[in-house]
């Protein structure tokens, strides 16, 4: 499979290929470019509710291609301000751009201070990639 | 270690590979769903020599298979073949299979890839009687399928024959690329299409597989031919409501909750496992197998429980998204009062119950070449294509070999 990922330096990162983006006093929530193409073909996204309170790492949903099925973690604590009601129509948005407009859910941050420092940045997730890409 | 089929090395340049079965097989090539929409709108090539192959060779042969499986072999005419299955004492299903008569006194016996060494170490433990032989021929034998609407067109290319001279089930002697080869018209995906087989080729000595397999493939170039991979072929399979040893029946599983009673011949004398099978059939089976498309968004997979109200009443054997026909299918075993066509249940993905409908199966099957079935029900392909319009385009051949 290709060794080359798209890893953005404005977000942070988990170890389960989900990134979030600060934006403002809300965070911004995907799942990674090397997630989308370890599912291919996106077919479905498994969107959380509105007004749901996560926990770091708890799932928010699933991505879905025909045959597999990822669990989406959320990358910190807080509740869900926002979901991409566009991925209902149009899941292959978390292929085509995963850091853009294939994004999943808006969430106010709860204890952002503690948990940011747990997450990866571009340059740890690059070398987690290469890690794991190589153990294959 | 992981074992090879006979054009792994295509594999190895071409697909993604996984392990299935013990064997290291693509996944996918260019995409399980460009490949399921290939196959259904023109054709696909499948590497399926990892499957087990066993010649069963005598005057006692017919008898033998006859003893050990459910459908009635003394009805197969030379070069006919049947779906059929082996059961255990108690009627539960130890794999599903196809026999073929290829010879007055020969028969061809393929099954599950997962339960080589089962079945064969059964049919040993059946003890073949002298006058016959039987051999699992299956490291030395390559097995490709070639399925879709344009599949006769690529055997006329390679071969000079055509397909509908050999009735469906039926076999051929063929020759392709000057190699003999057995070719029947059967396959796992509901399209026409055939299963070609090449002899006395090891996978340490594969030359004359892998020239068969490039010469299908050059065959089929122009006609937008693409290597499928285990994905779709799992995918397409469900599509024609066909059963997956593993998931929709297993040795805890009888026909008759599958509902494969067409493959089983209660009226021959005996047969291993028919007492169990009669017994159940007189009592009635607690469980059936259906057919369901979700109502709701959500992807029914399998194990899944399907609930009525708060009650979870049956679990689902397989799921999928189908690219054909764009919704959520699956297949389940429910209660027999639920299994009517129109019955509603819901299914449990993850915190949520979504809703299903029983539908008639075949959820897809082509007729002819303008006919399809969609959810047991006949139209023509025109109509099928602006129903299910996101399989309405064929999709452009994009195959890189």
């Amino acid at each position: 499979m290709k060794g080359e990922y798209n890893v953005p330096e404005d977000v942070y990162y988990t170890k389960e290929h989900e990134w979030v983006r600060l934006e403002g006093d809300k965070c911004r929530v995907g799942v990674t470019d090397y997630a989308q193409n370890s599912l291919h073909e996106v077919v479905y996204v498994d969107l959380p509710k509105v007004g749901l309170k996560v926990a770091q790492m708890q799932s928010l949903g699933t991505v879905e291609s025909v045959k597999a099925v990822a669990d989406v973690y959320s990358p910190i604590s807080g509740v869900v301000l926002e979901v991409n009601n566009t991925l209902s129509d149009a899941p292959e948005l978390v292929n085509k751009s995963p850091y853009g407009e294939g994004w999943i859910t808006m969430i106010r941050p709860e204890d952002l201070k503690k948990e940011l420092p747990g997450l990866m940045k571009a340059l740890s997730y690059k070398d987690f990639l290469k890690k794991i890409t190589e153990k294959k | 270690m992981a074992r090879r089929t006979h054009v792994y090395e295509y594999h190895r340049k071409h697909g993604n590979i996984v392990e299935y079965a013990g064997f290291n097989l693509s996944v996918w090539f260019e995409g399980i769903i460009p490949e399921c929409h290939s196959v259904r709108n023109h054709c696909g090539i499948f590497d399926v020599s990892h499957m087990g192959r066993v010649l069963a060779e005598g005057k006692g042969a017919e008898s033998f298979l006859n003893q050990l499986t459910t459908n009635d072999v003394s009805k197969l005419a030379v070069g006919r073949g049947q779906y059929s299955l082996l059961c255990n004492l108690k009627g539960g299903i130890m794999d599903d299979l196809t026999i073929f008569r290829i010879g007055s006194l020969r028969y061809l016996v393929v099954y599950n890839a997962g339960n080589r060494d089962k079945n064969w170490n059964w049919l040993l433990k059946n003890k073949p009687p002298s006058d016959m032989t039987i051999s699992d021929v299956s490291d030395n034998v390559a097995m490709f399928a070639i399925q879709g609407p344009r599949a006769g067109t690529v055997l006329w290319n390679v071969s000079g024959v055509k397909l509908e001279e050999v009735e469906k089930y039926g076999t051929r002697d063929v020759r392709v690329a000057g190699i003999p080869c057995l070719l029947t018209r059967s396959g796992y995906t509901g399209e026409d299409g055939f299963e070609i087989y090449v002899w006395n080729t090891s996978v340490e000595e594969p030359s004359d597989a892998v020239k068969v397999w490039e010469k299908l493939l050059l065959g089929g170039r122009e006609l937008g031919i693409c290597p499928v991979g285990l994905g779709a072929r799992d995918v397409l399979r469900l599509e024609a409501g066909m059963c997956l040893y593993g998931n929709d029946v297993d040795e805890n599983t009888s026909p008759v909750e599958a509902k494969l009673n067409w493959v089983v011949h209660l009226e021959k004398p005996d047969f291993v496992g028919k007492n169990a099978i009669m017994g159940l059939k007189e009592k009635g089976p607690s469980r059936v197998r259906v057919g369901f498309r979700m109502k709701q968004k959500g992807i029914p997979r399998q194990n899944q429980d399907i609930f009525v109200d708060a009650e979870a009443v049956g679990k689902v054997s397989s799921g999928t998204f189908s690219p054909t026909l764009s919704v959520g299918i699956g297949m389940g075993y429910v209660p027999p009062s639920l299994a009517a066509v129109g019955e509603t249940f819901t299914v449990g993905i993850r915190d949520r119950r979504v809703q299903a409908e029983v539908v008639k199966l075949p959820f897809y099957q082509r007729r002819s070449e303008n006919q399809v079935v969609v959810f047991g029900e006949e139209m023509g392909l025109r109509e099928f294509r602006k129903k299910y319009s996101s399989s309405g385009q064929p999709t452009v051949a994009t195959a890189t070999h």
